[in-house]
């Protein structure tokens, strides 16, 4: 009888992080999204977009200020993910889950880029790279831990 | 916390406003940096539900500003007075480590 209950225990216990991670997925990765959604949305509406990849300001405009600017933006799958990823992997083709997490990295570090000039009394930002990095996880070790990291760097301006 | 050495660098060919007289050739600067253990705990727990890690943001960062500074130091040993096209560039060593480079002209401006 007690055997039950501790092996019910331990089933319970090892499978409570995936259920932690399923949770995580869906309701904390959509609601950090939305919130970049808007954060992106309420910049397009008061400034355009001030990032370029262009290596001189358009129309010749003078500069008066400049300063080179960088952010990045550390961002991980959850288990889920990489499980689906792993598994559609075997068939090859898109992995979309992983996509997705890339496409929202890049947005974010973007999305940085722009709040942190702004801040800084800049206008824009000239000759934009985005840069990517992966975080792999130790050979052979148990750590699980695995990301990707996005640096978008420029040169901020001032008119 | 490294002392900041004051010179002015871009991405852009040029120094807006300056002109150019003489260019030193390429600096460079890098580090490797592996994942730290401590910061692990919190990124390895963060790792289960996805998004942002922010402890290897902030380390990866300061390892980007370290490479940046090693490459002004080596230009400022060149007697240069400005970096232009800075560029910076990754590659990974071994499990878990990471090399962060940074390179650019060194140039000497009026």
């Amino acid at each position: 009888m007690s055997d039950s209950i501790f092996f019910l225990l331990y089933f319970a216990l090892s499978l409570s992080p995936w259920i932690v991670s399923l949770i995580g997925t869906l309701l904390y990765q959509t609601a950090k999204k939305d919130t970049l959604l808007q954060r992106e949305k309420a910049h397009y509406v008061l400034n355009g977009d001030n990032l370029s990849t262009l290596s001189k300001p358009l129309f010749g405009r003078e500069v008066k200020e400049f300063q080179m600017v960088m952010t990045s933006v550390v961002m991980s799958p959850s288990w889920i993910q990489i499980t689906i990823g792993r598994i559609i992997a075997i068939f090859g083709g898109q992995i979309n889950v992983f996509t997705k997490i890339i496409d929202w990295a890049r947005r974010e570090a973007k999305q940085r880029l722009r709040e942190d000039i702004l801040e800084a009394g800049f206008d824009e930002v000239i000759n934009l790279r985005l840069e990517t990095a992966t975080i792999t996880r130790a050979r052979g070790g148990k750590d699980k831990t695995s990301g990707i990291e996005i640096v978008a760097y420029g040169t901020a301006i001032k008119y | 916390m490294q002392p900041s050495i004051n010179l002015p660098f871009t991405n852009i060919e040029t120094i807006p406003g300056r002109t150019i007289v003489q260019s030193l050739g390429v600096v460079t600067g890098s580090t490797v940096r592996a994942k730290n253990v401590f910061k692990d705990i919190g990124a390895g727990l963060k790792n289960i539900v996805g998004g942002e890690l922010k402890a290897y943001t902030e380390l990866l960062q300061e390892s980007r500003n370290e490479a940046l500074y090693r490459m002004l130091f080596d230009a400022q040993a060149r007697g240069a007075n400005a970096v232009v096209n800075v560029r910076f560039a990754t590659s990974s060593v071994a499990g878990g480590a990471a090399e962060l480079l940074a390179y650019g002209t060194a140039v000497i401006i009026q």
